[in-house]
């Protein structure tokens, strides 16, 4: 106190300071005061989009991947429960138009230039395929569209062997095995779906010699596959929040019947920016398609955790359910829906997958893929195979980012091709070698390096 | 009627109310739908019959829901007043058809009398109006205003 009533006394006017002489005062290394930025709280649009931007920085500094996809699902609202396999009529273009889809039918031709050199040495000698089996083409490995250095030194696939195992899968399930009669509308799961899972291990399983990235590969059994994400706004009709805009919010739950997932990504097809088409607008709400509403976890999930060496997909094989078999919408006389069923089932599917492995590696709306995302699927009921290539270049999808979007993502797919006609007595009769050619060469794509 | 055994002739006939009508959407519907009030013991599969085999027409798939009619409206002795319920039907129209809901009420072009009479008309109620108004010097001041 005392000293107080001294300094006080001292020098009125002058500072006191701790060193003797008073220098000029030292230059301002930063600004006195804070930044003059709109609140966080307060009820107006900059505080929204204050609000909004920490958001996006939060998520943007988040250490681990797993931070990342628990603050990007944290706030949970009312969304579209987006089903792959749906009865809805026309649902393609529906999926087209909320995931930023092309539809592009038949397969790249890249692939099927690829997939055309290990051909069939069944067949009779081909010119290309006949390169193959000469010793000269090992050496060339600089070539970007040779694919043979790899199969080169391998002997040309045997058609004759891959259609017996084939063959042997589908009547092992279908004649030789005594099945009781399958439960009511339990048709898919008493027959196809056993013959899909046996087919493909035993093709994987073959072809894993050729193919070093299936030995590496991991087979799962009916795994569970889950994306959310935002696209577009709409204006809330009802309740306490009636007259906001929001932006829509949509989910994939879907449990394909097998997937393969790699360690490494698959090649691009068509460069990052390309433009094969457009995609539909619809001005209409959601809803009315029809797609349902509901309130539960924003799931990001490609099969595996994050930790799973095996982060990138392969091919997913999908099997059509009893209820949206053929036979019941010819009975229905919706024949033209059939084709759609398989289509909707490949986009949304591969659209979510490769859209869940994105996420998984970093990437989301507002930190867009520096690289594509390609991934396969094969669509079936058993009898009928579809066959379905995605390639993702684009996450960005909510409002702000969709305006100056120019990229698109790109789905190649194919009509639905029967495998086989029937099966009689221990013979099938009329197999189809063209569709276990695009299956196996599905199998076998893989990235230029191995 | 006759007591019903089995394999014996079925004798009643059932003549149900059931009737269908057009309506404008409130909300605005994708192409190949059709929005209608139907009667309410009506179902689905009675809705798909009725189009498809009275008026052919098409019928991919059928969606129904039934609209409460609210009871909050009170009458001049206070009684609750309800709007009746009632049944509406989305369809989906087969086969790749599309439906728009007519203009019932277009604009009609008008003659010339008739748009003469009109500017006529207006003009008379434009000078009833001046008419009605005071002085435009007194600046709106009513005109028993003053000493």
């Amino acid at each position: 106190m005392a000293a107080l009533g001294a300094r006080g006394l001292l020098r009125p006017g002058r500072r006191w300071f701790s060193q003797t002489e008073p220098t000029a005062p030292s230059p301002a290394s930063g600004p006195l005061y804070p930044p003059v930025v709109a609140s966080l709280t307060a009820k107006s649009k900059a505080a929204q989009q204050r609000r909004r931007e920490l958001f996006k920085q939060q998520v943007h500094e988040a250490g681990t991947v797993e931070e990342k996809l628990r603050l990007y699902g944290k706030l949970q609202r009312p969304k579209y429960m987006v089903y792959p396999q749906t009865f809805a009529l026309n649902a393609d273009r529906w999926y087209r138009s909320f995931t930023n889809t092309v539809f592009v039918p038949g397969m790249p031709p890249v692939a099927a230039a690829a997939g055309a050199a290990p051909e069939a040495g069944g067949a009779p000698a081909v010119g290309a395929p006949g390169a193959a089996t000469s010793p000269g083409a090992a050496t060339d490995s600089g070539a970007a569209i040779n694919p043979e250095p790899a199969a080169g030194a391998l002997p040309p696939l045997d058609m004759g062997e891959l259609r017996s195992l084939a063959c042997d899968a589908l009547l092992q399930e279908s004649f030789y095995q005594n099945k009781k009669r399958p439960f009511l509308y339990r048709d898919q799961e008493h027959t196809p779906g056993p013959f899909l899972t046996q087919l493909v291990s035993t093709l994987a399983a073959f072809l894993s010699g050729r193919n070093p990235l299936l030995a590496a590969s991991s087979l799962d059994l009916k795994p569970e596959v889950n994306y959310y994400w935002q696209h577009g706004e709409e204006v809330v009709a009802h309740g306490h929040r009636k007259g906001r805009v929001d932006p829509v919010r949509f989910q994939i739950d879907d449990k394909p019947h097998l997937q393969i997932r790699v360690p490494k990504q698959l090649p691009e097809v068509v460069p990052l920016d390309s433009n094969l088409g457009d995609v539909p607008v619809i001005n209409h709400k959601p809803s009315k398609l029809p797609l349902f509403k509901k309130q539960y976890e924003n799931k990001v999930y490609i099969g595996s955790k994050v930790a799973d060496p095996c982060c990138y997909g392969h091919t997913q094989f999908h099997l059509i359910p009893d209820r949206l078999k053929r036979e019941r919408l010819i009975k229905a006389r919706l024949e033209d829906q059939i084709e759609v069923v398989y289509r909707s089932n490949g986009i949304a599917s591969l659209f979510a997958w490769t859209a869940a492995q994105a996420m998984y590696q970093g990437f989301w709306s507002e930190a867009d893929v520096t690289r594509p995302f390609v991934s396969q699927a094969v669509v079936t009921d058993g009898k009928y195979f579809a066959f379905f290539c995605y390639q993702l270049n684009t996450l960005a999808l909510t409002a702000e980012t969709l305006k100056n979007n120019p990229r698109k993502n790109i789905c190649w797919g194919t009509e639905s091709k029967p495998l086989y006609d029937v099966v009689e007595d221990g013979n099938v009769k009329d197999f189809n070698d063209e569709v276990l050619l695009h299956l196996v060469r599905f199998l076998l794509n893989r990235p230029k390096e191995l | 009627y006759p007591l019903f055994q089995r394999g014996g002739p079925q004798l009643r006939i059932f003549r149900p109310n059931f009737f269908m009508l057009a309506v404008r959407p409130g909300v605005p519907q994708p192409e190949d739908t059709v929005q209608f009030r139907v009667s309410m013991e009506m179902t689905k599969v009675d809705i798909r019959n009725y189009l498809e085999r009275i008026y052919n027409v098409p019928v991919a798939a059928v969606r129904t829901r039934i609209q409460y009619g609210a009871n909050n409206k009170r009458n001049h002795k206070n009684q609750r007043e309800k709007k009746p319920d009632y049944k509406v039907a989305y369809v989906q129209l087969g086969q790749g058809q599309t439906f728009q809901f007519p203009n019932l009420f277009p604009e009609k072009e008008q003659d010339t009398e008739t748009r003469s009479f009109d500017d006529f008309r207006s003009k008379y109620m434009e000078k009833e109006k001046q008419k009605q108004e005071g002085d435009p010097r007194r600046g709106g001041v009513p005109d028993w205003f003053g000493l």
